[in-house]
């Protein structure tokens, strides 16, 4: 496999001014109103979309690649509104959700359309260098019909970022692809938003966005139900107990010293494992070597077992 | 314009199967023009009556009337219109591209290919059915209404395909039910008919007598519609473009 090699955008927003910036977006089909209301900036970095089948999220990222007006409110990429703005994309990647690809075409054939169309200098050498990017040398003269899923995700990637663009967007971009790709593919928008790249991405595999998004969007019945890193999220939601599994050297004689702490619910000693729950995650952390301590216990593992990405999610979304 | 959307196109045009099926479709008039001669040759009524029949069957109803909407319906609709059901337009329009040099390069390759099609079946089967070089004149004229007619059916058709899904129903509706049948029996609807503008086009610069070949819409009409209507309808598709959202075509 080809180590992605450092990608960085060629032009990037000024350092005060977020690349991304939605202020009060709404958009309505008829009566129905897919996104309510949402507002939020982002900088250089990846941000996670989330949010449940017909949440608004496919609606939220049309409108931020220009591809849907809002209907009030406003979206603009680096300083630009996005819509009824070709231009931006001289500056924006975009991979769409859909599969299809020129089926006649190579995948060289297919990301040196892409480095045309943005009137590169030398759109052989960029269309080399993305395919490369994408570790996909091996297969750039076969028609991108006889691609497998992954394979497409890739070539599509490939001519999302021939252009060196600041911003990227992508729409469930690890779809089809196997262990290895999405590894790599990973690693290679991690090193573009460590150059300076904002990301945003969607994705309905959590493990996806919590391995890959430092930062998370989640949308909810069309509203933002939450942003921000999720692990400081799941802190803020102080109405759902923090869950903690405990391994020391007498997790019995623990249980009964930490049951005497008011910040603590609940305690349960079952299979041999001590789990805690909490109301105040910052409270109970400084307490438990204090407690254990008193206690003459020696703390092997402390674990937070509900800070997942997939129980953030699951709590904002039965709310 | 731009060459890499013109070059992709014609590609995408020329390749699929449905254009194979068409370019087989434009042998008919050949082969009619083929069993015209063979059939009849050499007679003296036969002789008379050529450009009359060629003029009036072979170039007005099978050429203009059927091959030249058909063509330009497969092409016109193919042109963006496959790719925004497939979701490949995406590509295009998410580039630094001005969209109404997306339309112009579509337009332009329907238009080419459409053209090509057409103005050799038609080449080819007046060569086989007339035998006198004095009635080229009629060749000339079915020429430059054949290459008129597909510049204003291919606008139209690249139009459809933009703002419906359903461009391919819609066009057939309006080339065998408003053209074939309403424009025939309401005169006034010649002005808002394609293959009347067409056949107003070859009038304009056919010679011969009225008997051997009319058509219903006057000649400079029908040039002055060809440019306006092209016009209208190129700048009305970039317009269309320009607001096309995903999801919109219904």
């Amino acid at each position: 496999m080809t180590t992605p090699t450092a990608i960085a955008p060629v032009s990037q927003p000024p350092a005060a001014a977020p690349a991304i910036e939605v202020k009060n977006v709404s958009r309505w089909y008829g009566n129905i109103v897919a996104v309510n209301d949402i507002s939020f900036s982002l900088a250089a970095g990846v941000t996670g979309l989330l949010g449940p089948n017909g949440a608004g999220k496919s609606t939220l990222l049309h409108m931020l690649s220009g591809f849907l007006a809002p209907s009030s409110g406003s979206v603009n990429v680096l300083g630009e509104s996005a819509w009824k703005n070709p231009g931006m994309y001289a500056r924006v990647g975009l991979v769409p959700e859909r599969e299809s690809v020129y089926p006649f075409l190579t995948g060289y054939e297919f990301v040196l359309l892409s480095a045309k169309l943005h009137r590169l200098p030398d759109p052989a050498a960029a269309a080399a260098r993305a395919i490369n990017e994408v570790d996909l040398e091996s297969a750039q003269h076969r028609a991108t019909g006889s691609y497998s899923k992954g394979m497409k995700q890739r070539v599509k990637v490939a001519a999302a970022i021939v252009h060196r663009p600041p911003v990227l967007l992508l729409d469930e971009p690890f779809n089809g692809a196997d262990p290895r790709q999405r590894l790599h593919m990973m690693a290679m928008l991690r090193e573009m938003a460590a150059n300076g790249t904002t990301i945003v991405f969607s994705s309905h595999i959590l493990e996806e966005v919590e391995r890959l998004a430092e930062n998370v969007l989640v949308v909810v019945s069309g509203r933002l139900a939450a942003s921000g890193d999720f692990r400081h999220i799941r802190r803020l939601m102080t109405d759902r107990p923090h869950t903690f599994t405990v391994r020391s050297t007498d997790d019995r004689r623990l249980a009964a010293a930490l049951v005497a702490d008011p910040a603590i619910f609940g305690v349960e000693l079952r299979d041999e494992r001590l789990t805690v729950r909490t109301s105040d995650f910052a409270e109970f952390t400084l307490a438990i070597p204090r407690i254990a301590r008193a206690a003459d216990v020696t703390l092997h593992e402390l674990l937070p077992t509900d800070e997942s990405l997939e129980s953030v999610f699951s709590y904002l979304v039965k709310r | 314009m731009n060459l890499a959307i013109i070059q992709l196109t014609m590609r995408q045009l020329i390749g699929q199967k449905r254009s194979l099926l068409l370019f087989a479709t434009a042998l008919i008039p050949v082969l009619i023009a083929v069993v015209y001669r063979l059939s009849d040759l050499g007679t003296d009524q036969l002789a008379s009556d050529q450009p009359r029949w060629v003029s009036r069957v072979l170039l007005s109803q099978l050429i203009v009337g059927t091959l030249l909407p058909l063509a330009a319906l497969i092409f016109g609709t193919a042109a963006i219109g496959s790719e925004i059901e497939d979701g490949t337009a995406v590509y295009l329009l998410s580039k630094p591209i001005p969209r109404w040099q997306v339309v112009a390069s579509k337009m332009l390759v329907a238009w080419v290919v459409t053209s090509a099609l057409v103005l050799s079946a038609t080449v080819v089967s007046v060569l086989i059915a007339l035998e006198s070089p004095l009635d080229y004149n009629i060749l000339i004229g079915f020429l430059l209404a054949g290459a008129a007619g597909a510049l204003v059916y291919t606008a139209l058709f690249v139009l459809l395909s933009i703002v419906t899904s359903r461009a391919l129903i819609v066009g057939l509706l309006y080339v065998f039910i408003w053209e074939a049948v309403l424009t025939r029996l309401f005169s006034g609807l010649r002005y808002v008919s394609v293959r009347e503008i067409a056949l107003g086009v070859a009038d304009r610069v056919i010679t011969a007598p009225a008997a051997v070949f009319s058509a219903d819409l006057d000649g400079n009409w029908a040039v002055i519609l060809v440019v306006a209507v092209s016009a209208l309808l190129f700048l009305y598709a970039a317009r269309r473009l320009a607001v096309w959202e995903i999801g919109e075509s219904t």
